[in-house]
């Protein structure tokens, strides 16, 4: 039963959501405004927080003398790509986990979760003697694959419990209707795991996308990424607050819309009603 | 040889033998129903034939091919699961039509056959919801749907109106028997329901623990059971079983035990004189008691402790005691009689049965 909520008790709830909105839009205020602020008003002594006069020459500046393009390209490139490989990769290993029996599946199956846990700052220094010692050159593939690899845990455990909320008998039931493998995979199973392969694809895609440590370390002139891009504006000379912000709004415009539409995909209760019980 | 022929067919789960032989030969066009008590294996059989299932040994063939090793898709079957497993993300009409869809059938002829099955199963109003929007019975009825669409050469039917209330069930039970008559096709029926049982099937296979107990017509089954498991099995209410022994008074053999002495009929008697005599269960079907004696020479008194008499109509069930033991008496007395009370009351004896306790096995 739903509960009656008295008007205390939804003022509270305002509250506190007003009060987490806040915390969690501040930061996001703070680079907007001052990627349209000159450096004279960023380095005033007293921060001006809303009136101020909006210029465009912090974007001027990236996206014409900059590489901005390029590392964009590469950004979308290595983020698309890793996450397509993740999901289809990642949903392979979930689905034989699900449903395939085989030794150690259940082993695997538990500490697929524990390999995530591994922070890839830890993994930078292996990653790049690894690099160094196979004599790869430092460009986009070799990103795209240590992404994969250190996305596939995550990706894995998710789709596996999606996977296991799904009726053996609904593939069955396509099998006896004489579906083949791939028309069970894309008419029956697909269509009822997209909230699963949605979230998958928002957390693989942000993380490809925001990396920066691994970016840093292995690639070259050519093969940045738009975070290893936006850190160049810290020089010698200082730090270019304006230009790394007007770099870093832009940056969190991708994935803002892949999230937006991936979210559309997911929908709950999707296997509601499929079997008895 | 056509049909579905299972022969020596095994299967067991690591060490646990779930069906230890399983012989049965299905003819083509036949219906034939499976019952048994739940765990049975009778689920694990229709996977079998279905080939969802491995069987562990023995052969299994269908329409004179062998199918032991062949994928689901190569059988040529259509199949109602006991859970339904309907798309959840298809409404009625795309769980109906998915089948013939991957089949390419003509669209004209998909939406000619999906109208046909939503008109028989009623379902009609019901083409454009998902099933999460549906009733349990509902649900049942699409997946009886998805199998009916289609022109397999064999039906499998895993108890697919357990969830049916009394009046669509019968209703649905008539329009299967007309289906059946119409398709001509071989179908294999699983279910808990007597009377499902009894009206549809050709034949009706009973398995306990993986046994077949005994394959014959409803009327085979009903009138000459094979074994105590069977006579305690087909037949609702189900059949009293007392233990007895056969005893001789002036020459004629009798059935004796606590509180009744029935005489044994021509029929039995041979093989009576040659059993053990006191190792003896006697079964004896609610439905040949009578209120009065008929008066053909073949009804004989038994005296009945009434507990309390079931008013269903036309008759009265009875609960009672004989020697202290319980029984239940059907006796049809018209529907204005007063509750049946403790006394006299006459048993068919030309319908007894005799079992040996020891096998089991009938007279
Ligand atoms: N995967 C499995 N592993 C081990 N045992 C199993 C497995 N599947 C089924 N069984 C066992 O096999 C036996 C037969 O099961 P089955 O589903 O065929 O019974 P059933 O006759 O259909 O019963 P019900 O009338 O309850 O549906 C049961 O005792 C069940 O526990
Ligand atoms: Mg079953």
């Amino acid at each position: 039963m739903r509960r009656i909520d008295s008007p205390a008790r939804v003022w509270g709830h305002y509250a506190s959501l007003i009060i987490l909105a806040i915390i969690c839009l501040t930061p996001i205020w703070v680079m907007v405004s001052t990627s349209f602020k000159n450096e004279v008003v960023i380095f005033d002594a007293k921060p001006v927080w809303f009136f101020f006069f909006p210029t465009m020459e912090n974007y001027d500046y990236i996206l014409t003398r900059g590489k901005f393009d390029r590392y964009f390209v590469n950004s979308v490139i290595v983020a698309t790509v890793s996450t397509f490989l993740t999901l289809f990769l990642g949903g392979l290993c979930a689905y034989a986990l699900a449903r395939l029996e085989f030794k150690g599946r259940r082993f695997v199956a538990n500490s697929t979760l524990l390999v995530r846990m591994v922070p890839p700052a830890v993994l930078a220094v292996p990653a790049f003697a690894m690099v160094v010692t196979l004599n790869l050159n430092a460009d986009l593939v070799v990103l795209i694959f240590f992404y994969t690899a250190l996305n596939l845990p995550f990706a894995i455990w998710l789709l596996f419990g999606f996977y296991k909320q799904i009726p053996v008998e609904l593939e069955e039931a396509a099998i006896v209707d004489g579906a083949s493998p791939l028309q069970v995979f894309f008419q029956v199973l697909f269509p009822m795991m997209k909230s699963g392969y949605a979230v998958a694809g928002i957390f693989t895609f942000r993380i490809a996308w925001n990396e920066f440590i691994l970016a840093l370390l292995l690639t070259g002139r050519n093969s940045r990424t738009l975070p290893v891009g936006a850190a160049g504006f810290i020089t010698d000379t200082g730090v270019e607050w304006g230009r790394i912000m007007a770099m870093g709004t832009l940056i969190v415009i991708p994935p803002l819309l892949f999230t937006f539409f991936a979210a559309r995909q997911i929908i709950s209760g999707l296997t509601a009603g499929s079997v008895k019980g | 040889m056509s049909g579905v022929v299972l022969r020596d067919v095994v299967k067991a789960y690591g060490d646990v033998v779930i069906i230890p032989k399983l012989d049965l030969e299905i003819y083509e066009g036949e219906f034939v129903v499976i019952v048994g008590p739940s765990g049975c294996g009778k689920s694990t059989t229709l996977r079998m034939i279905a080939g969802l299932e491995m069987v562990t040994s023995g052969e299994i063939s269908i329409a004179g091919k062998d199918v032991t090793y062949a994928q689901p898709k190569a059988r040529d079957i259509a199949m109602v699961f006991q859970s339904y497993a309907l798309y959840p993300h298809m409404d009625v009409a795309g769980n109906m039509s998915f089948a013939l869809r991957l089949a390419r059938v003509p669209k004209a002829e998909i939406a000619e056959r999906v109208q046909r099955a939503a008109e028989m199963l009623e379902l009609t109003p019901y083409l454009d919801r998902k099933p999460k929007d549906l009733s349990g019975g509902q649900r049942q009825r699409v997946a009886m749907g998805r199998s009916i669409v289609r022109d397999a050469y064999c039906f499998l039917f895993d108890e697919p109106l357990s969830n049916l209330d009394a009046k669509l069930r019968a209703t649905m039970r008539t329009e299967l028997a007309i289906l059946h008559k119409k398709l001509e096709r071989t179908m294999v029926y699983v279910t808990h329901d007597q009377i499902e049982a009894m009206t549809m099937a050709d034949r009706i296979v009973i398995m306990k623990d993986g046994v077949i107990q005994q394959i014959g017509s409803p009327r085979e089954v009903y009138t000459a059971p094979e074994n105590l498991f069977v006579a305690g099995f087909i037949g609702s209410p189900s059949m009293n079983l007392m233990d007895a022994e056969l005893t001789r008074n002036n020459g004629a053999l009798y059935v004796k035990g606590q509180g009744f002495e029935l005489p044994v009929p021509g029929r039995l008697q041979e093989r009576a004189d040659t059993a053990k005599k006191s190792n003896i269960v006697l079964g004896l079907r609610p439905e040949h008691f009578s209120a009065a004696d008929r008066g053909n020479g073949a009804f004989a008194p038994i005296e009945l402790a009434v507990d309390v008499a079931e008013y269903i109509g036309s008759s009265q069930f009875i609960a009672a005691s004989v020697g202290g033991k319980n029984l239940t008496a059907a006796v049809e007395v018209g529907p204005d009689a007063a509750p049946m009370e403790s006394g006299t009351y006459y048993f068919d004896t030309e319908r007894l049965y005799l079992f040996d306790r020891e096998s089991g096995q009938a007279l």
